[in-house]
């Protein structure tokens, strides 16, 4: 378990009062109860846990294990473009 | 015509939820209304409102009830109640045959508040990205449609403070002339917000806080009224012909015997004699009641000076030498104005009035006004009374009035 997925558990467990035994990597958005448009509003959510700037081109994500690879890849894009430019607004 | 019954209600009030709790309230004269004490209160010269508190999942996963503003919250959750109270309404219907109505002054002004307290309070770009669908109107009788599988018409209507009151009309015509077998019909209205509550108070409409008993701060027909209270709340029916109630054994909680409108194309926010009292004369006429056989009336009775003269001399002018004879409620006083949601639980507590034969009482009423003559059932509630026939008045700003015309269940 990584240390996304553990952050994204706590989202989900307080805002959407999911228990932890439903978080696993492979279980699907759509049975969680979040479909296209829910996964719109979790990944703001992320955004501000996360302090990343998800990019509003819509990208398929079915599983959570999806949603915790697209933001481990967004934060290692976007740390190392907050490396390259400091100045640049983190969030 | 076809007779249409009453067989599910459903209420989120700050008197309580569900009829018992709604009817114990008023029977005896409590009040909704308390000091506000939300961060932003102190910002308001008179804060105070009244609350409604209630299970705000409304029976949806939380993934779910997060996409849904506070009124449509409280809008589902008494459609719930109405639908599980009427005993399997929609249980056999023929799903394009039933529709849902519902009447909202202001819709999801909540969430719209929040996204601009974001947008300006913050200065932030992140908006939530339900704002849109937890802000429009139509979002409540959507929820409602969708929860319950509902294919007919599903219409909102927002005409401010008779907005419910149309609603249950428009049904009621749609049920009445066979273009449909059920309909979930009411109101729902979360006002309570920082923008609202400021802008109501620049409109000067809003009642001072009584000192030394803020929950009396809304005082209709007392020469010492200061003017309305904001609540929040929702009421929902069931209505369905008369006949399929009976044939599948349903409980009838009374009937809608006709509804009226008229508009008074004269003024946005001062009222008009004529166009109140138009709009009982064509609710008695389509319900083919004659005047002489009301027994009681539920006023629009904000507590606002023009509303109580404009309502006491249209009352006059409709019902003449007899008018001083009718018992008329405010209630109001009680549960605050619920704007958009206001004609529907003032319909609720018009139909349990009926069937407990009591007139509700106008609580508050501290001074007798000169220009207000009428029988007020004033801070006391009044048992066996007449109760056949009543009105329920909602009058606008606009100009939309709307009146429903109501029966007793026997």
């Amino acid at each position: 378990m990584t240390d996304t997925f553990e952050r994204m558990s706590a989202i989900l467990i307080k805002d959407y009062k999911l228990s932890a035994d439903q978080l696993t990597p492979e279980a699907p958005l759509e049975g969680l109860g979040i479909d296209s448009l829910g996964t719109v509003e979790l990944l703001w959510s992320i955004e501000d846990v996360f302090k990343i700037k998800v990019p509003t081109e819509p990208v398929p994500l079915a599983t959570l294990g999806d949603v915790a690879i697209y933001v481990d890849q967004l934060i290692a894009e976007q740390g190392a473009a907050a490396a390259a430019t400091p100045d640049a607004p983190s969030a | 015509m076809r007779r249409v019954a009453v067989t599910g209600i459903g209420v989120i009030s700050p008197l309580g939820n569900g009829t018992s709790e709604l009817w114990d309230a008023a029977r005896a004269g409590r009040s909704g209304v308390r000091r506000l004490d939300m961060p932003f209160a102190s910002r308001l010269s008179a804060p105070i409102g009244a609350i409604a508190t209630f299970d705000d999942s409304a029976g949806l996963d939380a993934a779910k009830a997060r996409m849904l503003d506070r009124f449509s919250l409280m809008a589902l959750a008494s459609a719930n109640q109405a639908v599980q109270a009427s005993h399997g309404a929609l249980a056999d219907v023929e799903r394009a045959r039933a529709g849902v109505f519902v009447g909202t002054g202001m819709g999801g002004t909540l969430s719209m508040d929040n996204g601009y307290q974001t947008l300006y309070g913050e200065q932030s770009d992140r908006i939530k990205p339900f704002t849109v669908l937890m802000g429009m109107h139509n979002a409540a009788a959507a929820w409602i449609g969708i929860e319950h599988g509902l294919h007919g018409p599903n219409m909102t209507y927002s005409t401010a403070c008779s907005s419910s009151t149309v609603a249950i009309g428009e049904a009621w015509l749609r049920v009445a002339h066979g273009e449909l077998d059920v309909a979930i019909a009411g109101g729902a209205e979360a006002p309570l917000s920082p923008g609202s509550l400021k802008a109501w108070e620049a409109l000067h409409t809003v009642a001072t806080m009584d000192a030394d008993d803020p929950t009396a701060s809304c005082r209709p027909f007392s020469k010492n009224r200061s003017g309305m209270v904001l609540g929040e709340g929702a009421a929902m029916l069931v209505i369905e012909p008369r006949d399929r109630a009976l044939a599948r054994g349903a409980p009838i909680l009374g009937e809608i015997l006709g509804y009226g409108q008229s508009n008074d194309a004269t003024h946005i926010t001062r009222p008009s004699v004529e166009g109140q009292a138009a709009a009982m004369l064509a609710a008695l006429g389509a319900a083919n009641v004659n005047r002489d056989a009301v027994d009681a009336i539920n006023a629009h009775g904000t507590g606002t000076l023009a509303n109580d003269k404009a309502e006491t001399a249209a009352i006059r002018a409709v019902f003449g030498a007899r008018a001083g004879q009718i018992p008329i409620s405010a209630t109001k006083a009680m549960h605050a104005h619920l704007l958009g949601a206001a004609g529907a639980l003032e319909c609720v507590l018009t139909l349990l009035a009926m069937t407990h034969r009591v007139a509700l009482p106008t609580m508050h009423l501290q001074q007798p006004d000169p220009e207000c003559d009428l029988d007020y059932v004033a801070n006391q509630a009044r048992d066996g009374v007449a109760a056949q026939v009543m009105l329920s008045n909602s009058f606008a700003f606009g100009g939309t009035n709307a009146v429903l015309v109501l029966g007793a269940a026997a």
